[in-house]
Parts: C-alpha cells; structure tokens; sequence
C-alpha cells in the first residue's frame, strides 16, 4: 500500500467492471477511500445488478483497501445526488470524481432512434453534470478537488456512433469550462480520452472497425499533407497493450494532489503511452478588412483554407 | 445574385434572427428555396413567436427569392421530421442542412440547475441531430448533400456557460461523425463556429466581465490572437456583423468543396479560420504500464510541464 491518497475520498462511476474498476482499484491501493458506483447493467444501459460493484468491494477489502458499493444511477440528478451522499454518510468527505460511466447505443445517424440518442447523452453527458453538479458545493467548501472526466476519441469522428461522439466531445467542452470557473478553489477538471479491450468494444462489429481503419488512414492522408493530426489511432503494441489497467495510472495522477497544476486539458490514456492533446486551435486563417463574397470565396478557398484538406470518407460510386 | 444553388432546397433552423437569418438570406440570393424555421423563442428558450422566420420570408420574397417559413422545435424528432417533411412537401426534396438554433441560460456551475444544463443541451445539439438525421434519410437516397452546424468558441473553455460549453463542443463530435456517416454518399458537414454580435452575445456573464473589465475582447474570450483587431471596414455590414458568417456558410453548401468534410471554422468579422482537429502534442512512452512512481518522477517534467 502507498500512501498517495491517504485520507481522500473518491468517487468512481462506472466502477463494476473495465476501466473503472481498474481506476477504483488503484485508488484504493494509493489509500483512498472509494466509492464504487456501478448501476451493473448491459453495455446498451439495459438491466441492472449490484454484483460488478460488490465484487470490486470484496476485491479492494481482500487486498486491505477501504470501499463501499454504489449502485444508484448517473442519468438522473437526484440518484447522482445519492452517490455523492454515499461518500459523504460513509466517509465524512469527498475529493476525487473520476466519471467513467458510459453505454453504447452505435447506429448510423439516418437509423439512429431518440431512444438511442437520449439514452446515450443521458448517461455520458447529462451524467458527468449530475456528478459534478451534486460535488462540486462540497469540493468549494474545502477549497480542494480532482475532477476527471472519462470521454473518448470517438469524439474526433466515428462512424455510426453520432450520440456518442456528441456526448463524449460535449464532455471536452464541459470540462474546459469547468477547469476555468472552479480554479479559483483549487479544483482541477480534466478530461481523457481511454482505450482498452473492453465490454464496449467488443460490441463493434469488425466491419465497422475495417471502416474506421480505412477512414483513419484517410484522415492520417490528411494529417500528413495538411499538418493535422491522425485521428483515434488504435492501441499500438502487443496484446497486454490493451488492457484497461494501463489506463488507471494516468486518470488516477490527474485525480492526485501533485497534479494540480494540469487543469482544462484532455489526456490521452490509451494503451501503454500518456498524451496530451492540443485543443483545436487556428491553423490557417485568411483576412480582409470587409465582409467577404461568394466570389472571392471560390477564388480563395482551395489555394487557402481548403488546400490539401482530405475528405476522410470520400464519395463512393454505388455498386 | 448568384446561381450556385438555382434548383436546390435548403433549411436553415434558427433562422428567424442573427447568424441563422444571414444564412438563409444568402441561401436564397444564390437560388435556393429556403425553409425558414424558427420557433422565435428568447435567448434562454422560453416562449414563442411566428414573427421572426416570417419577417425573414417577407425578406427573401421581397428580394424575388423563395422561401417557406416552419415554426417547429428542431429539437423534439416529431419538429425536426416536420422540418424536413416541410422541405419535400413544399420543394420537393431537402440538399442542404444549416443548424443555427440555439440557446443559452448562463450559470456558473454551482447555480447552474439540472433545466439549464438540460434545455441547452437538448436545444443546441438535439436540434441538430433530428435534422441531420430525417435530412440525412433522404441525402443518403439521393447521394448528395450539404450541412454546416454552427458551434461556438464557448467550447473552448467559457467562464459562466458550461453548458453550453459543453452543448458546443458535442456539435463538433456531431459534425465529425455526421461527415463520416454519411461521407461515402457524397455529404460533407462541417461546423462553423461565429464571432459575433447577437441576442446570445454579449449574454449576461459577458456583460458582467466587460463591466469589470475581464477579458474585455471577443479575441481574447475565445484565446484567439492570431490576428489584430480589425480597424478599418469596407463595404456592407460592421465587423460584428452576424451576416458576416454567412458567404462561408453558404460557400461549405454548394458543390465547391467536396474534400472539406468534417472540418471546423470560425468566422470573426473578415477574418475566415481552419481549426486543427484534436492532435497529440506531447506524449510519454514506455514499454509498459506506467506506475505511480514512474508518474511521479516524469509527468511534471514532460505532460505538466509548463502548465
């Protein structure tokens, strides 16, 4: 046992199984004192079971760690209310969220249902204000807080997954709004963009992973000849690479005392690597004192702005 | 008046004020029958008037173009079916999508409520996917289209608004995806994000900190210095004009840039930018899975550093 959390309380959302229990996991063996919140249903957010949070519990108090279960919902304000209660009643304080709760519901954007949609914001997006609503009067109060948030690379651009791309990139936005309004306090909010071979990604069929391999290389055309990025790179390395305990040790740094100076960023966790990514920032710009016309517009554009920019999912002709 | 668009049918949501009403205007000029939806509500979402997308219909007729005017909320499915359905009903067919519609309640987030967060989420990123989703029905069948989704620079970080902070930056994720969706039919979507005057700027936090004298420029607000402040003004408008988003907007709707998919913009009077999307700017590696201590030792001299 070390001792880097000793006398904080964390909170983990989504803690049952993945990467969330491996973040639950560490924390405990750091000291800190965990609430394991996992509502334990289906990756769709079907269903629900107290046994994934239980058995995280059981695991942390075998291994001498200290920990109560959870397994109250994010999506609704009132049961955040409750999770945030737990840490409270059971331990007498609060000083860390790590929000990694999150389903799936992939479908094309012209198939996609409201449920589909709703659900999926719900949880992801809805949730992460839930969470962070009902701590953060308590994280004021003693003038100390890590909040990280977990969202994704999907936010950069996945086919099939509209609900969840919007929700996981929200949560960036989220997070950069937060990180300036709660710094004065002390309270540092970041967001991460995780991988691992999980429930989650499982689900994905492989033609869909073919698709995005293809619209990956696309984009990484686009990066190479405009000075952008590739995008959601998959995990490099062997088969261990992908397991989602490589991604505990990083969110859990960002939830500890010493990395209070990184606040309002988004840190890749994926794999065995860390990285810090860059926030969207102007690459070209072009200028004229007056309001500019379609004309100029076409002149312009492709020799400018548009120059060499790679459509990652270029027209197709119908077979 | 141009003929970029002669022949196509466009829909502009929140199209009845400010960056939307500049876009449907521009729309028409360049030949496009255009459905004007507005719900005319206030900036935080309450209430409701025909007046403001029909003035705009009034508008584009009066200047000899088309137009239909719809009233329904983008961000109930029902709405944005009606939307879309309006566009086939009374033009046929729908070719381009432009999301303008939105709106904000300002809070910090320790009295922000559960109905602000959710009424600007749902207002400014549901809006968006009811559209793109009916408008993405039929471009899929008929293999072409067009939509730009109007975010905001709030996204990167805006004291007093994260949820719409947040609701902006989803647009963006929206965006991304949407264009990928729907790339191999021959759709681009791109998001634009304006710097502008209009009922949603300055809000009440704005004018607060301009009143304190904090971060007193749109420039500074949004962390961009890539250029100077504009002195001088030539031609129509002023430079914060909301008309001035629309030649870009309408540009990224006809056929001219077929590679330009899933990109963000941003508009600040006559300057025109390219965002760079999410890129890798500092990375640690190892054979392996990071301890603790290995953290410790590495993380403020590399990925902290500098913070």
């Amino acid at each position: 046992m070390v001792d880097r959390f000793k006398g904080r309380v964390a909170i983990v959302t989504g803690a049952g199984r993945g990467i969330g229990r491996s973040v639950a996991m560490l924390l405990a063996e750091e000291g800190a004192s965990v609430v394991v919140n996992d509502l334990g249903g289906g990756v769709d957010g079907e269903g629900g079971s107290d046994a994934p949070a239980a058995q995280v519990v059981a695991e942390i108090k075998a291994a001498g760690g200290n920990a109560v279960a959870n397994f109250d919902s994010v999506a609704e304000y009132e049961s955040a209310g409750k999770i945030v209660q737990a840490a409270i009643d059971n331990f007498g304080r609060l000083d860390v969220l790590q929000h990694v709760a999150g389903i799936l519901r992939d479908r094309m954007i012209f198939n996609m249902t409201e449920a589909e949609w709703d659900a999926v914001l719900q949880v992801h997006l809805h949730g992460a204000f839930n969470m962070v609503r009902n701590i953060v009067p308590h994280l004021i109060k003693q003038d100390y807080g890590r909040i990280v948030l977990f969202s994704s690379g999907s936010g950069m651009g996945a086919s099939g997954q509209a609900n969840y791309a919007t929700a996981k990139e929200g949560m960036v936005g989220f997070t950069r709004a937060l990180s300036r309004e709660l710094a004065p306090h002390s309270i540092t909010v970041n967001a991460v963009y995780p991988g691992g071979a999980t429930r989650m990604t499982e689900t994905i069929p492989d033609s869909t992973q073919q698709l995005r391999q293809t619209q990956r290389s696309a984009a990484a055309g686009a990066a190479a000849a405009g000075g952008m990025s590739a995008q959601g790179a998959p995990i490099q390395g062997p088969p261990e690479a992908r397991a989602p305990e490589n991604n505990a040790p990083k969110a859990v740094y960002l939830g500890s005392e010493v990395a209070g100076n990184i606040t309002g960023q988004v840190i890749g966790t994926s794999g065995w690597p860390m990285t810090l990514y860059a926030p969207r920032h102007v690459i070209r710009s072009i200028h004229k004192p007056g309001r500019w016309t379609l004309d100029e517009l076409d002149d312009l554009m492709p020799i400018s702005l548009n120059a060499n920019l790679v459509n990652p999912v270029p027209e197709q002709t119908p077979r | 008046m141009g003929n970029r668009l002669e022949g196509k049918v466009a829909v502009v949501t929140g199209a009845g004020r400010g960056v939307g009403r500049g876009v449907a205007r521009l729309l028409a000029e360049e030949g496009a029958s255009v459905v004007v939806n507005d719900i005319g509500c206030e900036v935080d979402g309450s209430g409701g008037s025909h007046e403001p997308a029909d003035s705009v219909v009034a508008e584009i007729k009066a200047a000899g173009g088309n137009a239909v005017a719809n009233y329904d909320n983008a961000a109930d499915m029902d709405g944005g079916e009606n939307i879309i359905r309006t566009a086939v009903d009374t033009f046929g067919t729908v070719d381009v999508l432009v999301n303008s519609a939105g709106i904000t309640r300002d809070r910090m987030i320790y009295q922000m409520t559960p109905e602000d967060f959710a009424l600007v989420v749902r207002n400014n990123t549901k809006s968006a996917f009811t559209t793109c989703k009916f408008a993405g029905i039929i471009f899929r069948q008929q293999r072409s289209g067009r939509v730009v989704n109007m975010t905001s620079d709030a996204g990167l970080g805006d004291i007093g608004r994260s949820n719409y902070a947040a609701a902006s930056e989803g647009i963006i994720g929206l965006s991304r995806t949407v264009g990928r969706d729907l790339g191999r039919y021959g759709v681009t979507c791109n998001a634009i994000s304006p710097m502008v005057e209009t009922r949603q700027f300055p809000g009440t936090v704005d004018e607060y900190r301009v009143a304190e004298g904090i971060h007193p420029t749109p420039a500074e607000r949004a962390g961009i210095g890539t250029s100077p402040p504009i002195s001088e003004w030539e031609g129509p408008g002023y430079p914060d004009d909301p008309d001035n988003v629309a030649p870009l907007a309408v540009y990224l709707c006809t056929s001219a840039a077929p590679n330009v998919n899933g990109n963000v913009f941003g508009v600040r009077g006559g300057s025109i930018f390219l965002y760079s999307n999410p890129t890798v700017e500092k990375a640690l590696y190892k054979w392996g899975t990071f301890t603790m201590d290995e953290m410790d030792i590495l993380v403020p001299k590399m990925i902290g550093s500098g913070f």
